[in-house]
This record gives structure tokens, sequence and C-alpha cells, in this order.
């Protein structure tokens, strides 16, 4: 297998990695667990007191504490002549890096099982040749070799997928992190993207933004009860939490309330936050970022009109504001489909994906199958075999029985398509299976089994498990259908999903409707023919009579009919089992109950999973389920247990 | 020996040699075939054995990714819980310093308390503990000298441990020493 390579965003406040997982990005999660910046972890290092490393989230926990040993932002050092002086020791900005992408090694192996000696790192479009090779040296001492640096906006267009595109475009990459706005503009062609220009704003994030609610927040509070909160630091941590959770709630509802009790003594926080309130609050920062995009367009020397692609990155630009303040400024609805905080590592572990051959020349492209395939049962209900979208070669089987006494054949008649009615899809074929032994309704068993090779060649075999004879049709090309075709097919599927429920609703009862008649009139002429009462029977046959009467109507015809027999059945067969029992106890009771809910329950079971195939056949499901074709004896039924 | 039978018996010499070659040619031949095979059998093998495996590799990855985000669901939960939990303690204290009788709340405290330990939920241990950057976090740093330096005097807000880790690390106000002027 190829030597796994991991994706890298070495960011300036927060870095993540990403590796290829099945053929798709997968963000490394922190060893620390996830924080605020999500899987990322903080671009934190810091020596203690003892001398002791520490990386990331205690790195961060601990900066207030000892600030001269902590190290924020080192990214903004790369490729200058400037060191770190630590507790007597110099450390150059690429050290301080590698202590980062240690750990990011670290917890990438532990991740992945595997030992990981390559990467892809990313840098921001405007480093030079010198912050490139700092990278790329950083990278070498965490013991990692840098197969390739590309640029952050790049990653995020590989991670949108954009170098697929055939067409030449012109990429507006707008980045907006916690401390820092990027904006890039790109031209790609032929997969190729070459930087046009960048700008942006170092000063400028959603930190910004945490501020002005908390401080509005927290002067709402004091105008209402008198009281500042800035000056108790546990309540003001309340505040800032409970702050950033309505932000973020605010990026879905249009109204939230920030609500915090006991905050003071005897008083409750109650502030309403409202989307347009909130959006009024961070506006003024949100156009701040307005200089930096006008900026890398006259520099790119375009106009917004020539933008052709608009890419957004980083966790602020979920905000709905942020949004549409770039699509108002550029035109273009910016495109979905990939978390703007996970984009620049997710593109880095696909270009990495593609160096190490993950992404396309080791996997085996399997097919899959793109309508489900099933067979007929009774009253025309299609019965699924194997589900739409199974990856091939693959193999399925389900056991039916014969929905009518003595039956000696059935038809399989193979269906494709996603409706629940045979008569809404497509039959690839039909075959009889001959020679069953007479045996009452339910007892044969008769398993059918699809077999899809890899070339999409269907085998469907049907065998009788009892004599062991067997019958089998082969289907060439289960795929012939255009793709148009197909999409047809999967859209009225969709389309008609609630007329096909009602049909199916309606055959359903009418089967179970019909194998309860067939039940019960066994029942009563054969089976307790002289335990019935003489005047429960004749109720019994009455109730028969009146269901059989309304079979051909519509289901709420039937629907009380059926009800009104079963709870007379369930009347006289309670009544037999506890004449038959032995005097009223509490273990007597609970055996009843059990019984008559059982037996209820697998005959209403049964009778909807009948089924039949083609005008004079039928199948239903579960051992008992029947079917009854109509002048001809050939009928079955489908066992879907299996 | 004739010179007919000369003749013969060179004839017949020739055809066994041509014979011969041509089984040593079929021979090298079906040898190569074989190889070839042979070699193909252990690609196919190969692939198959990867396959097989790739499916169980990521059979394991799925289970061990659901119960993950289970467990992540679980925990976002239970920092919810916390919440609510810690307002309840507050309301306690709040209602008693009042003289109101709060042994109602005592009892749903207990029952919460009940239901983070159920989970595995542990308190982080800080007023007085060393500041320890794994457990705590630093909010800001007070002049103090009555403790040792780098030791917790105020929190801001509860840590807790969850049986995987630190399910939230406590915020924290830490001594240093008075500066001298």
């Amino acid at each position: 297998m190829a030597e796994k390579i991991i994706g890298i965003d070495l960011g300036t406040s927060n870095s993540a990695a990403s590796v290829m997982q099945g053929g798709k990005p997968t963000l490394v999660p922190a060893a620390e667990g996830t924080t605020v910046a999500g899987k990322a972890f903080p671009s934190v290092v810091a020596f203690s007191k003892d001398g002791e490393l520490l990386v990331g989230e205690p790195a961060r926990r601990q900066a207030v504490t000892n600030p001269d040993n902590t190290i924020r932002e080192a990214k903004r050092k790369m490729g200058e002549d400037f060191v770190f002086k630590i507790q007597g020791k110099e450390y150059k900005p690429q050290q301080i890096s590698a202590f980062i992408l240690q750990k990011i090694k670290r917890d990438a192996e532990a991740f992945t099982g595997d030992t990981i000696n390559k990467a892809v790192i990313t840098v921001p479009a405007y480093f030079n040749d010198n912050q490139r090779q700092a990278t790329k040296d950083a990278g070498t001492i965490a013991g990692l070799d840098v197969v390739r640096i590309i640029n952050e906006p790049t990653s995020a267009a590989l991670a949108f997928g954009l170098d697929k595109s055939k067409e030449d475009m012109k990429i507006l990459v707008f980045d907006l992190g916690g401390g820092t706005l990027d904006v890039t503009i790109m031209e790609m062609g032929g997969g190729v993207f070459e930087v046009m220009s960048t700008s942006g704003d170092t000063k400028l994030g959603g930190v910004d933004m945490d501020v002005a609610i908390t401080d509005y927040v927290i002067d709402e509070f004091r105008k209402k009860e008198g009281i500042d909160l800035s000056s108790d630091p546990q309540a003001k941590e309340r505040v800032r939490t409970d702050s950033e959770k309505a932000k973020i709630e605010l990026s879905t509802v249009m109204e939230t309330e920030i609500n915090i009790p006991f905050i003071a003594p005897g008083k409750n926080l109650e502030v309403k936050l409202t989307r347009a309130k909130l959006e009024d609050l961070v506006g003024s920062i949100v156009h701040r970022c307005k200089p930096s995009v006008d900026k890398a367009i006259e520099d790119a020397k375009l106009s917004v009109s020539d933008i052709t692609k608009v890419l957004l990155v980083g966790g602020p630009t979920r905000m709905p504001i942020v949004k549409k303040f770039v699509s108002d400024t550029i035109g273009k609805e910016p495109e979905g489909g990939v978390d703007p905080m996970e984009a620049v590592a997710f593109g880095a572990a696909v270009q990495a994906g593609i160096i190490s051959g993950d992404v396309t020349s080791d996997i085996v492209l399997l097919d899959v199958t793109p309508l489900t395939l099933g067979i007929e049962t009774l009253g025309g209900v299609r019965e699924p075999i194997i589900e739409r979208n199974t990856t091939i070669p693959t193999s399925k089987d389900k056991t039916f029985t014969t929905a009518a006494d003595s039956q000696t054949a059935v038809t399989i008649n193979v269906v494709q398509g996603e409706r629940p009615m045979v008569v809404d899809n497509v039959s690839l074929g039909t075959f009889n299976l001959t020679d069953i032994p007479p045996a009452p309704r339910g007892v044969p068993q008769i398993n059918v089994k699809f077999d899809i090779d890899a070339n999409g060649i269907l085998n469907v075999t049907a065998k009788d498990m009892g004599t062991g004879k067997d019958q089998k049709i082969t289907i060439q090309s289960t795929t012939s259908m255009s793709e148009d075709e197909i999409k047809k097919m999967q859209e009225d599927a969709a389309g008609h999903a609630e007329e096909d429920k009602k049909k199916k609703e309606a055959v359903d009862i009418k089967n179970e409707a019909e194998s309860f008649i067939y039940t019960t009139e066994k029942l009563v002429n054969q089976d307790l023919k002289d335990k019935i009462p003489q005047e429960k029977g004749i109720q019994i046959t009455d109730a028969i009579k009146e269901l059989k009467d309304v079979l051909s109507q519509d289901i709420e015809q039937i629907k009380p009919k059926l009800e009104a027999l079963k709870a007379i059945v369930n009347e006289v067969t309670t009544e037999l089992y506890k004449n038959a029992s032995p005097p009223p106890g509490q273990q007597s009771g609970d055996s009843n109950q059990q019984q008559s809910g059982d037996s209820n329950q697998q005959q209403s079971g049964d009778s909807n999973q009948q089924q039949s195939g083609d005008s004079n056949q039928q199948q239903s499901g579960d051992s008992n389920q029947q079917q009854s074709g109509d002048s001809s004896s050939e009928q079955k039924s489908e066992n879907t247990s299996s | 020996m004739s010179e007919d039978e000369k003749i013969l018996k060179k004839a017949y010499e020739k055809i066994i040699e041509s014979k011969v070659e041509k089984d040593q040619e079929q021979e090298e031949n079906d040898l190569g075939r074989i190889e070839t095979l042979e070699k193909e059998k252990d690609d196919f093998k190969n692939k198959w054995l990867r396959s097989k495996a790739d499916y169980q590799n990521l059979e394991k990855q799925s289970i061990q990714r659901v119960s993950q985000e289970i467990l992540k669901e679980k925990l976002n939960l239970l920092l919810e819980f916390i919440t609510i939990y810690e307002d309840f303690i507050r309301a306690q204290d709040s209602l008693s310093k009042n003289n109101v009788d709060t042994s109602g709340i005592e009892i749903i405290r207990k029952n919460m308390e009940k239901i983070l330990s159920e989970n595995n939920i542990v308190p982080i241990a800080a007023i007085g503990k060393p500041f320890d950057p794994q457990i705590h976090e630093a909010i800001s740093m007070v002049e103090d000298d009555s403790v040792d330096e780098g030791t917790i005097i105020q929190e801001v807000a509860k840590g807790y441990y969850a049986e995987e880790g630190i399910l939230k690390p406590s915020k924290v106000i830490v001594s240093k020493k008075k500066s001298e002027k």
C-alpha cells in the first residue's frame, strides 16, 4: 500500500491535520480532544518553569501565567532572521513550528495506526521563498519529509474540488479566521492555480466579534440592574461563554436568549439577542473586510464581474452576515459543501492523496447498482433483494413460500426500479420453478438468490429447499439503461412516493385480509371445528362473508371488516385457551396474554408479506405468507426473514 | 547398415530432433505461460486479500467512528447538563443566603450528582492546588504572598474529568508574588 502522507494546515492561530481515509479527507483529532477551534488546536508552544515542553491546548491554557516562555504566532516570524529567547536558550521560528508539527505527527500516528514520515504543508499565498523554505525546514526538524508546500487558498480550492473543473476560472478566496483576514485571487486553468493577488488584515477576525457581543450583553445588564459585571471575572467568563454560544445559534435561528441565572447576588441575566442586533453589533467589523477585498481585486487588475468562483474559509464565514457581505461585494454566491474551518487541511490531504496515489491509482473503482433489484410478490408488490447503490460484486438471498395449498410451481419475475409496485418498475426477466411437492400454503421454503458479478451480470437462482431442485436465469445487463433513464426512474420514485405508499398499503391490507380469511376458515372448519360454540361459529362465518364481500373495494371498506373479524376470532381463541388452562391464576393469565398476542402478530405480519407474480403467480413473505393465482395453480410466497 | 538404412536412420533422427526441438519450444512456451498465470494469480490473490483487509479495516473504523460519535454526543449533552447543575448550585446558595428552605433543591442537586457520577464525570479540584495546564486554564494572575506562587486562588468556571480525559478544564485565577518596588 502507498505510504500515508498527511496534509497539514499550519496556521497562525490554529493548526489542523487531515489524512485520506477511504478516498475522503478526514480531520486528525487532537490528542487533547475537541476544543473551541473544533478538531484543530492552538498554534501555541510553551516551556513550563520546569522546562517541560507544552504544545497546543495546555500551552494556551498556561499562557497568562507564563507569558515570557509562551510563543504564539511563530508563523509570522518564519523566514526572518529572528530568535525566540526562552529560559536562556534560543529557538528559531522553524524550531518552534517543528514542535507543532511533531505534535501533529504524533496525533496522526495515533489516529491512523501507521508511522507518518511525509507531509504536505500549506502556507499563505503571500509567503516568499525564504518563508516557504523555513516551513520545509520545520518539517524536516520534526522528522517529516515535506513532499509539497502548497498555498492555503489553493488547498481550499482542492477541498472544493475546483481542480477537476475543465473551465478556466478566477477564484476569490475569502479567509477570515479568529484573528486574521486573508483575501486571495487565483487564476485556474488546466488544473494549475496561479496567484494573481493577495491582501488582508492581520488584526481582524472572529475574536473581535465575540468581544463586541460580550460587551453589549454586559452593558445591557448594567443599564437594567446598575451592576458592572466586567469587574467580576467569574461573571464575565459566563457571559463570554454564553455570548459565543448565542453567536453560533444565530447562524441558524433569527432570535435567541442569553439566560444566566444568579450572575450577581440575587440577580439573573436575561438578554434577548436577535440576528438583526447581532449583525448591528458585528457589522462594522465585517465592513472592515471591504478594503482588503477591493485591494485584492484592484491588484489583480480585475473587476468584480471577472470573478467566477468565491470560496469561504474560516469559522466566522459561517455567519450569515459574513456570507451576505461577500456575496453582495462580489455579486456571486460563495461555493458550499465544505466546512470552511476544515477546507485548508482537507485540501492539503487531497494534495497528499494525489502524490501518494491514494486518490486515484491504488483504488479499485467498483461499480454500484444504480437501481434496486427485486422480485414480484403477491398483489403486484415489489420485494427488494439488492438495494440501489450497493457496491458490486455482491450476492443476497431471501426465502419465500407458497401462497396456496398444493401449489406446485412459482414464477420469479425479476424487476428493477425504485417504486413499490411492480407495474411501475422494469421487468428484467421471468422464470418458473416447478415440481414443488404439494403442501399446505406457507410450508415450502423457496430460496431466491441474486448474484451480481463485477461485470454487472445478474444471476437469479430459485431453489426449493425441500427437494433441492433449482432453476436459474442470467440477465446479461442490469445497467443497460442510460444515465438519464436511471435518473428519471429515481425522480419518478421520489415524485410518486406518497401515491405509491397508498397503493402498496391497499395491496397489503387486501393480502392481509385474504390471509386472515384463509387462516380463520381453516381454524373454524378443521383445527377447532368441534371446539367453537355454534353461535360463535356462525358469527365468524358471517364476519368472513362480510369481509369477502368488500375485498374488491377500497381500503377504507376492508379495514373495519377485517378488524371486526379479528376481534371475533380473538374473543373465541381467548375463550378456548381460558377453558383449556388450569384454574385462573397469575401464571395462566400471563400465558394466555402472550399466546394471544403472538398469534395475532404472526398472522398480521404474514399476510403483509404476500405477493403475486404476473397475473397468475403470487408470492408472500415469511414462512406463512401466501399468494393465490387466479386461474393458474402456479403460486408462491416469500420468507423475508432469511 | 545399408545406404538406404543409413538414409532412413538419418531421416528418423532428423524427425526426432525436430520433434524434440518442438517439444522443448512448447515446454518453454508452457513454462512461460505458467509463469505469467502464476504472476497473475498472485496479483489477483494480493488484490483480493487487500480488498478483504480494506473491508475489514473499514468495518473496524466504522464501529470505532460510530462509538466515538455516540461518545461525543453524550459528552456534549453532559456539558449542557452540567451548566444546569451548576445553576442549581447557584440557586441553592442564593436562596439559602435569604434563609429560604432549600432542602428540595438539595435533593435535586444530589440526584444530578448521581447522574454525573454514573457517567464517570468527576469535578477537577482547583482552589488551593498548584496550577496544571493539563487540567486548568489560567485566565489571569493576581498578586498574593499568602500562598505559594502558581497556586489557584479562585475558580472562575469549574472543570470536569470524563473517563476518556478532560471534559472541560477549570478556568482559574493563579497567584503570583507581589512585585517588589
